[in-house]
């Protein structure tokens, strides 16, 4: 048995992940290592802790933000965007 | 009617909840993670296949996680985000996400087992997208089989930082940079502490054999002491320098990169105990602990602790005191169990190794002289160095605490967990003074235990 693809979206480009991926680890082996900018310096900011710990790895998911991208798991058609700032 | 409940499913909580199901309680074991096994026996999705490889003894760790799930006496909530906790009268009230919804918990039996994370250091450039801990680069590697980068520089201090190195390698990474900052491998020197812990040692030469096989070398008194961004904003080198006893920068170069994973040891997460009015000792290294008895039980009545909340101190002493915490919280409810001579003998000897293993491997003030002005120091909030000097200098801050609310340091989402022990130095090292167990306590008290968004709490019941 190897893990299914699964198809989701990372600023509306498709991204394939493997079943049980989160979203950082799919980004992260799909190149992607930006996932949002902070509110006061717009500096790039990506996954840190790896662990749902330092709540660095923030993107938008599905509409809703300040979603720990490093915890939360890949689901078909899930739509993952960058944040910018709060983004609340 | 669950008559114990047990927080967090590594080493400790796994040992708990089969020690006390064992002598007759019935167990509700809380995880956070989608898959039992905490940090160390961390897995991905079962379609990965045999994760052997990427462990030196998975082993132990899928017996008592099978274990747990064959006994109809603990049930497992996976993936369970516990919010908020209160104690009131003897009763702990647990707030808990479960898949998007809200249950409350109200128990008086509790066994925290919440764990550790990396220790970070700031320093410039810290921020940058490819800079990681140790821990994370791990968790990718061995929870989703994704390698952060190709070019990796391992770096910080502690025995963590072979393993990690060697799960690169394995992975199929280069690891261009392994630095240890410390210099002395004390530990060799209690031979007894050794010859006892034969099983840990054993483990450390089979990374030392993995890395060592693919021409990585392990250099001592190195550390990472700048990252630098390239144009595309992402990690493009780390400035390596050769540093003092004191880990004072004697001389730098530069070194390319994809990834840096650097860390210092080990964060106790005392959040949950805290919260619930558990007792908070500060240990000899300067990290925040749970105070525990004999019985691993904290000061809260009925609240019993277990694992590296109480003490950094690896899988197996994590193991040993779930075991005992697991036992005391059976008789707690009472059950006809006692702890036994020999599970306080087994803790007492990995106890040993672990104080040994921290003693070798203490991070030194020098760390400080690496920050600049202009360093970021609060992830979160985005405060500098010199918003933390100009709140002391310039408007008095007195104190760490006092410091914070003038600047905001560690008051972001993640409640100070990665700069709080940093800016309790940083603060002291500007008054001239040392830190205080107050100042440290207080650097770890969070009202909320993981910051959800409201509308998480509304799409629930």
């Amino acid at each position: 048995m190897s893990p299914a693809e699964i198809k989701f979206y990372f600023d509306d480009q498709e991204v394939i992940g493997l079943t049980g991926q989160s979203v950082g680890a799919a980004l992260l082996a799909n190149g992607d290592r930006i996932l949002r900018k902070t509110r006061f310096n717009e500096k790039a900011r990506g996954v840190f802790c790896g662990i749902g710990v330092c709540f660095d790895c923030l993107v938008v998911i599905d509409g809703l933000a300040n979603q720990r991208a490093c915890i939360t798991e890949i689901k078909a058609g899930m739509k993952v965007q960058t944040q910018a700032g709060a983004d609340a | 009617m669950h008559n114990v409940v047990i927080v967090g499913g590594g080493p400790a909580g796994l040992s708990a909840a089969l020690s006390a199901a064992a002598a007759g309680a019935p167990v509700l074991l809380l995880d956070s993670n989608p898959r039992l096994g905490g940090q160390y026996w961390r897995q991905p999705d079962e379609s990965f296949g045999d994760q052997g490889s990427q462990h030196f003894d998975l082993e132990t760790g899928l017996l008592l996680i099978n274990a747990v799930k064959a006994r109809k006496e603990i049930e497992v909530w996976s993936g369970a985000q516990i919010w908020s906790a209160t104690h009131k009268d003897g009763v702990n009230t647990l707030r808990v996400l479960v898949n998007g919804k809200e249950k409350i918990i109200n128990t008086g039996n509790l066994i925290l087992c919440t764990g550790a994370y990396d220790r970070t250091l700031p320093f410039p450039g810290w921020d940058i997208p490819g800079v990681m801990t140790p821990g994370g680069v791990q968790s990718l590697i061995k929870g989703h089989g994704v390698l952060a980068g190709k070019k990796v520089v391992v770096a910080g201090s502690g025995p963590f930082l072979l393993p990690v190195a060697a799960g690169v390698v394995k992975a199929g990474g280069s690891v261009v940079e392994l630095l240890e900052a410390n210099k002395s491998r004390r530990w060799i020197t209690s031979l007894f502490v050794v010859l006892e812990n034969l099983s840990k040692i054993k483990e450390g030469f089979y990374y030392i054999k993995t890395i060592s096989e693919a021409k990585v070398r392990a250099r001592f008194g190195y550390a990472v002491v700048a990252a630098h961004a390239g144009v595309n904003g992402e990690l493009d080198s780390v400035d390596v320098a050769k540093i003092n006893r004191n880990f004072k920068i004697k001389k730098v170069r530069n070194v390319k990169c994809d990834v840096a994973a650097i860390g210092w040891g080990f964060t106790p997460d005392t959040t949950l105990a805290g919260t619930l009015g558990c007792k908070q000792i500060v240990a000899k290294d300067g990290a925040v602990v749970v105070s525990a008895d004999s019985n691993q039980q904290s000061s809260v009545a009925g609240v019993f602790v277990a694992g590296e909340i109480t003490g950094i101190g690896g899988s197996e002493l994590s193991m040993a005191e779930g075991v005992i915490a697991g036992l005391s919280a059976a008789k707690f409810v009472g059950c006809k169990v006692e702890v036994l001579k020999a599970h306080r003998a087994r803790r007492a000897k990995k106890q040993r190794f672990a104080t040994a293993l921290i003693n070798s491997y203490p991070i030194k003030d020098g760390w400080k002289s690496w920050v600049h002005q202009e360093t970021i120091i609060c992830r979160c909030e985005e405060v500098k160095l010199k918003d933390l000097h100009y709140a002391i200098d310039e408007l008095g801050a007195t104190d760490s605490r006092t410091a914070k609310l003038l600047t905001r340091c560690g008051m972001g989402m993640c409640q100070g967990r990665i700069c709080g022990r940093s800016v309790v130095d940083l603060v002291a090292d500007q008054l001239n003074v040392s830190p205080t167990d107050t100042d440290r306590i207080s650097a770890v008290n969070r009202p909320i235990i993981t910051p959800i968004s409201l509308g998480q709490l509304a799409a629930g019941e």
